[in-house]
């Protein structure tokens, strides 16, 4: 039945295919047919088909024409152009009906392609069929600014000039040293009329130097001018409800990135965790993952692949590592109340046990608050590599439609000086390839559980 | 003119290159072979098998075998292609385009493998 199907498309290939291959190309047809039983095998192999149609069809026409047309169309004999032509045959019936069918069903699917184009588009940003209405809201993606996605706005002076003021009146304002913030916001002006910024068009170009030219002046590394293609909103969004539902299931199915917690050879407890989730999602799962290990002589914890997030749950687990109180050094946190960690956790045996904490160049963010915090306090060894050195940037303020800036409002005196790790990373203690890192760390360990031992 | 349909070469002449390293192989038993090798992604369908097949003899990296004396009896005489040494070299000049190409990919942390 199907191989009398196929008959018709295989008619639609050159002469020369069909004498040569129509035989065992119909053959092919049948074997598929004994062997795909079943109405999807069936299914998938007719659209196999079809496409298998749409590809070799053009090709075995490009290898048929070449051979008539080609090279010897250029040259004739004497080295002069000259012309042959293909012996004339009108295309079969067949042929024709096929043709028309095929090109029906083309045309017919390309509204469909649109649509689903359409679909893969960032909301908020109108695409190039968003009809008038659409594109000119003004509550779409900032009036005028709007772009099609993929493709950046370049920089005029007017923008140029808008942000350039609009960082220094929010240096002026919100930046916690007053006579620092007029430094910087003259060395900007500075820097403006030297006509340094006239040839830049690209947005993260300029947010870079602008970030480079205040850190310059303030050695801050937690000021920083971040450039956004989106458009930004006009108030941060806190998280939605359907966001934080979405957390909580993805913390529940990743076990709140809890990856790893086991107690190794020589009674070393391992905790390999990847982010420091939310504490009122993933609270229960921190607590009972340091019980389990608290018959551990010593712990590692692994922060080689986290990439950090919320500071209370950095609190909540380096709490597990002292008997009392102690100060955390925290430069996102407004008041120093914060940074004392909740010492001593009842039932906790881990205070005064060996840690070690794993690092590697994608440590980030809070992962590399931890280890600072440990490192400083020396109450962890860090074995593994230096940090990434990721920026935290204080309270966000919005410049304009694609420019924002981070401002530390209020100063946390680092009581081990400045820098901390932002842009900088954290050294580790024993440097090795972060591969290593868990076979140094377990060697190091071994040595002072197994001398308990004995 | 078969050099330059073969240059870069086209998966699927690759594919059934790879296909005919074992024994010698007729066009179903082919396709077959490279659904296999692919888990079930490349299914060639007969244009694009045989356009191929019409393509590597060309370029003589394929031969045809005459197995008639294996054949059953009846209509069902099926052609085999073999391997040719050519072929053989050539396939194995592509293999290592794609090594290299993956190494690049590994070094470059497109590919997750050992942390380096």
């Amino acid at each position: 039945m199907s191989e009398k199907l196929y008959a018709w498309p295989l008619r639609l290939y050159p002469a020369n295919f069909r004498k040569e291959y129509g035989e065992e190309a119909l053959q092919l047809v049948r074997d598929c047919q004994r062997d795909d039983k079943g109405f999807l095998l069936r299914l998938r192999f007719w659209l196999n088909l079809l496409a298998d149609l749409a590809i070799s069809l053009p090709r075995e026409y490009r290898r048929v024409q070449p051979e008539a047309l080609g090279p010897r169309a250029a040259l004739g004999p004497d080295g002069s152009p000259s012309f042959r032509s293909l012996p004339y045959a009108p295309p079969r019936f067949g042929a024709l009906f096929f043709g028309g069918v095929l090109s029906l069903i083309m045309l017919s699917s390309i509204p469909r392609l649109i649509a689903h184009m359409g679909n893969g588009r960032p909301p908020g940003v109108p695409g190039p069929w968003a009809s008038p209405a659409q594109a000119s809201n003004p509550q779409g993606a900032g009036g005028g600014l709007a772009v099609t996605a993929g493709e950046a706005p370049k920089l005029d002076a007017a923008e140029r000039q808008r942000v350039v003021e609009a960082v220094a009146a929010n240096l002026k304002k919100y930046y916690v040293d007053r006579d620092m913030a007029t430094k910087m916001a003259v060395a900007l002006s500075a820097h403006q009329k030297a006509g340094e910024y006239d040839t830049l068009t690209e947005g993260p170009a300029f947010a870079e130097l602008l970030t480079k030219q205040i850190r310059e002046v303030s050695h801050d590394l937690h000021l920083e001018v971040i450039y956004s293609q989106r458009p930004l909103p006009d108030r941060p969004a806190g998280p939605s409800p359907e966001r934080m539902a979405f957390y909580r299931r993805a913390m529940q199915e990743s076990n709140c990135t809890f990856e790893k917690v086991e107690i190794l050879p020589h009674r070393i407890g391992y905790l390999k965790l990847n982010s420091f989730p939310e504490p009122s999602v993933c609270g229960p799962t921190a607590k009972a993952a340091m019980a389990r290990l608290n018959g551990a002589e010593a712990i590692i914890f692994d922060l080689r692949d986290n990439r950090g997030a919320y500071p209370d749950m950095v609190m909540l687990l380096a709490a597990y590592l002292f008997d009392h109180p102690e100060f955390f050094y925290n430069p996102r946190e407004n008041t120093i109340e914060r940074s004392w960690t909740r010492s001593p956790v009842p039932g906790n045996r881990l205070a005064d046990k060996p840690a070690y904490v794993l690092t590697s160049a994608r440590t980030f963010s809070g992962a590399e608050h931890f280890s600072y915090g440990l490192k400083m306090l020396k109450r962890a060894t860090l074995v593994g590599e230096k940090t990434g050195g990721a920026t935290d940037v204080g309270v966000f303020h919005r410049l304009d439609d694609h420019f924002g800036m981070g401002i530390r409002e209020t100063r946390v005196i680092n009581p081990y000086r400045e820098p901390d790790w932002a842009v900088v990373g954290v050294e580790p203690n024993v440097k090795v390839k972060a591969a290593d890192a868990l076979t140094t760390a377990e060697a190091l360990a071994s040595r002072v559980t197994s001398s308990l031992e004995k | 003119m078969p050099k330059r349909k073969l240059d870069p070469m086209p998966s699927a002449a690759f594919e059934i290159l790879l296909a005919l390293t074992g024994d010698d192989l007729h066009g179903y038993a082919i396709m077959r072979q490279v659904a296999a090798q692919t888990n079930g992604r490349v299914r060639l369908g007969p244009g694009t098998l045989y356009g191929s097949i019409q393509t590597l003899l060309e370029g003589k990296l394929i031969e045809e075998v005459d197995r008639r004396e294996e054949a059953r009896p009846g209509p069902e005489r099926r052609r085999y292609y073999r391997l040719t040494a050519a072929g053989r070299k050539r396939l194995r000049f592509e293999a290592e385009r794609l090594a290299d190409l993956l190494r690049v990919a590994r070094a470059k942390k497109v590919l997750r493998g050992e942390y380096v």
